[in-house]
């Protein structure tokens, strides 16, 4: 049943290109967004995960991980009805991208077959590509280049760290299976040289198309020169998908005993995107390209957190599930404020609280979220890391991870809260007219929804949630450890 | 015998890097490409003979597609999006030929060190092998980045393309044919979408520079 969340989005695009007008092809978006997020809900209510065919089935982690896309889109879907306008690209093909790349990213997250995942992945970027090149214009061509340029040689990379695991396997094991599964069961027999350099192939690879430093450098000019909704499919689904891709090469490699070796190079890649973002999003005047930092900034953080094992994992989890919540909010805001100012420079947009307060109440929530302000989640999982590496005595680690959020944070802050508070410059135009109404509801309320959940999964996680995070943490860990590190130490006072 | 030919035909494919390197002409380079591919090509057949006294239909689907796709239908599209662009069919490089060709020898170098250091699988047909996968990876990377032309740089990538092709030679009978078809699918339509974007690129700016894609950075 799991190959459904697969086929539905596969046959709503399949509707979106042979459908005659914009209204139907829009309508076949939200309704393939929707019964993909239906298919998703019935998944965890029926639990399929039992059954599992050669390439693709469910498991704990990915099914989190599919879960997240799945409300991503399901929101984004809602959003862009109120957002498009009038076609520059073909709306058929446009909308048929996007229920397409809904399904390369759920195909990314079900593999059960490395190969497989890698071929998911590639024709994930590869249907990305025309969403970022929305305007047509030198800008966004200049992004589309860098973007498709560098994932492409980035998604070879990781095919030859595939083919240097499936090398280490290739030894003892007469048919090569690149099944994932079977590779953690007979991670002791690998060739320890070779599984190290696919490792690292895997994760300078995946890690480009995830936005790590130093390979981050398509991430701000994708997320600045693509439609906000597509930014935020990037940014909270994407992203997902590739960590998911450097996940799978972590669980072999801690099966076999390399954990403090991967974990090492993990903490490296995410303390360098965690500055990297420091270093540029101060002082920066877009602040489109500034949510593109702190997205280099979350994946660092989500990769220091696996790097670091044990309680790390979870946080890494809880931080996965928040950014997905809060880069789909920021983006949804970028948007609504291009629409009221007309500019994505910072310096432009003032008084947002005056001038549209529930924009600026929701923009300064999503703020709040994204800098790990306490009510918000990311508090939480920034916390748990900070245990972790605590707990290991990584007092480096720390150190770093905490001097670097601060300076994120106060980037962040000093640049955006004048957009919010203060008077809003004069002759702007206001929201007028029915259909203006409309889509400023159509556009705010996923947003709204985003927020409010990751306010209430921040202030009080639900039983499922918790159990849905540990679970996916807990396939993390060597397996003889995997009992002990369901929760971490340290957490069990945290809501 | 098969093993000599095996030899023959990597040691050509590294060479053809250098030539590569050293050419100005664009179009030649494509072609350089091309019969690079070519070579290649031949090899799944040579490797499933080493292996197997017949070997089957997957190590033919392989070739035929690997040259389907790499040998006629990829340099055909880019010949064309080259065509449609009247000016600028040299290759401007950021790195001058000699200079370029000189490091890529000190990668082919550098690349038989390294493999000398990594455990040789036991089934591989020829020691060669490895260090002409990487050798061929990282020539492509060095095109990649140090010509300035968008259409070098797609070029660049089908090197490193090749170069993981090689590498995937490893494990010739032990992948299915599925998913190496599906990633030779991949690669059909990325660089379909590359040279629909080179075509747009030369479009807007009158030429194919990347250079002048400099407008998005850090004010």
């Amino acid at each position: 049943m799991h190959v459904l969340l697969i086929v539905v989005p596969v046959i709503f695009a399949a509707a979106c290109i042979a459908l005659p007008g914009p209204r139907l092809r829009l309508a076949s978006l939200v309704l393939g967004c929707a019964a993909h997020l239906g298919v998703t809900i019935w998944s965890w209510s029926a639990g399929f995960g039992g059954k599992v065919d050669l390439f693709f089935g469910i498991e704990p982690l990915g099914h989190l991980f599919v879960s997240l896309m799945s409300v991503l889109f399901a929101a984004t879907s809602v959003y862009f009805v109120g957002y498009h306008r009038k076609a520059l690209l073909s709306q058929r093909i446009f909308l048929a991208c996007m229920l397409a790349l809904l399904a390369s990213l759920s195909a990314v997250c079900l593999s059960r077959h490395l190969g497989v995942l890698w071929v998911a992945m590639e024709t994930a970027s590869l249907t990305a590509t025309p969403l970022i090149y929305f305007r047509l214009s030198a800008r966004s061509l200049e992004a589309t280049w860098k973007f498709l340029l560098m994932n492409s040689v980035g998604i070879a990379l990781a095919l030859l760290g595939v083919f240097c695991i499936a090398v280490a396997a290739s030894e003892t094991e007469p048919v090569l299976s690149l099944v994932w599964s079977d590779l953690i069961l007979r991670a002791g027999e690998l060739n320890v040289v070779w599984l190290r350099a696919g490792f690292l192939l895997a994760l300078v690879g995946f890690g480009a198309k995830m936005g790590l430093s130093p390979l981050h450098s398509w991430k701000p000019d994708a997320y600045g020169e693509a439609p906000p909704p597509v930014a935020a499919l990037l940014s909270g689904g994407m992203t997902l998908g590739a960590f998911i891709g450097i996940l799978r090469i972590l669980q072999i490699c801690s099966a076999a005993g390399l954990a403090d070796f991967a974990g090492g190079w993990l903490v490296v890649f995410g303390l360098l995107s965690i500055a990297t973002a420091a270093v540029f999003v101060v002082g920066n005047n877009d602040y489109r390209r500034i949510f593109a930092y702190t997205s280099v900034e979350h994946m660092g953080v989500m990769v220091i957190g696996v790097g670091l094992g044990h309680g790390g994992s979870y946080a890494s989890m809880l931080h996965a599930l928040h950014n997905t919540l809060n880069k789909g909010v920021l983006f949804f805001m970028a948007g609504f404020f291009w629409r009221l100012y007309k500019s994505n420079r910072v310096s432009d947009v003032r008084g947002a609280l005056h001038h549209h307060p529930v924009a600026g109440v929701l923009f300064l929530g999503g703020l709040c979220a994204t800098c790990g302000l306490p009510p918000f989640g990311m508090f939480f999982s920034e916390l748990g890391i900070v245990f972790a590496a605590a707990q290991r005595a990584q007092w480096w680690v720390l150190g770093l991870f905490l001097l670097t959020l601060c300076i994120v944070f106060v980037g962040v802050m000093t640049a955006m809260l004048p957009m919010v508070f203060g008077p809003p410059p004069e002759k702007l135009d206001s929201v007028r007219g029915d259909e203006e109404r409309w889509r400023s509801i159509a556009m705010l309320t996923p947003a709204a929804l985003l927020l409010l959940a990751a306010f209430v999964f921040g202030a009080y996680q639900p039983a499922f949630l918790r159990d849905a995070l540990c679970a996916a943490a807990a396939t993390l860990q060597p397996p003889a450890t995997a009992s002990l590190a369901a929760v971490p130490r340290g957490m069990e006072v945290l809501p | 015998m098969l093993r000599s030919v095996m030899d023959s035909i990597l040691i050509l494919a590294a060479l053809l890097n250098l030539a590569m390197l050293a050419t100005s002409r664009m179009a030649a380079c494509i072609r350089t490409f091309a019969v690079q591919s070519l070579l290649l090509a031949l090899l799944p057949v040579a490797v499933g003979f080493s292996h197997d006294a017949a070997p089957g239909v997957h190590v033919f689907a392989i070739a035929a597609g690997t040259m389907g796709l790499k040998v006629l239908l990829i340099p055909w599209i880019l010949l064309r999006v080259l065509r449609s662009g009247e000016i600028h069919r040299e290759v401007e490089p950021f790195i001058g030929f000699t200079a370029s060709v000189l490091l890529g020898a000190l990668i082919i170098v550098a690349s038989f060190a390294f493999a000398d250091g990594m455990p040789l699988p036991s089934r591989a047909p020829t020691d060669l092998l490895v260090p002409v996968a990487v050798a061929t990876l990282f020539n492509g990377l060095l095109i990649l980045v140090s010509r300035a032309k968008a259409i070098t740089q797609v070029l660049g990538y089908l090197v490193v393309e090749n170069g993981v092709f090689v590498f995937g030679l490893l494990l010739l009978d032990q992948t299915p044919a599925l998913v190496e078809l599906g990633i030779l699918l991949d690669l059909f339509v990325g660089v379909f979408i590359m040279g629909i974007v080179v075509y747009h690129i030369r479009r807007e700016f009158d030429h194919m520079d990347t250079h002048l894609l400099d407008a998005l950075r850090e004010s």
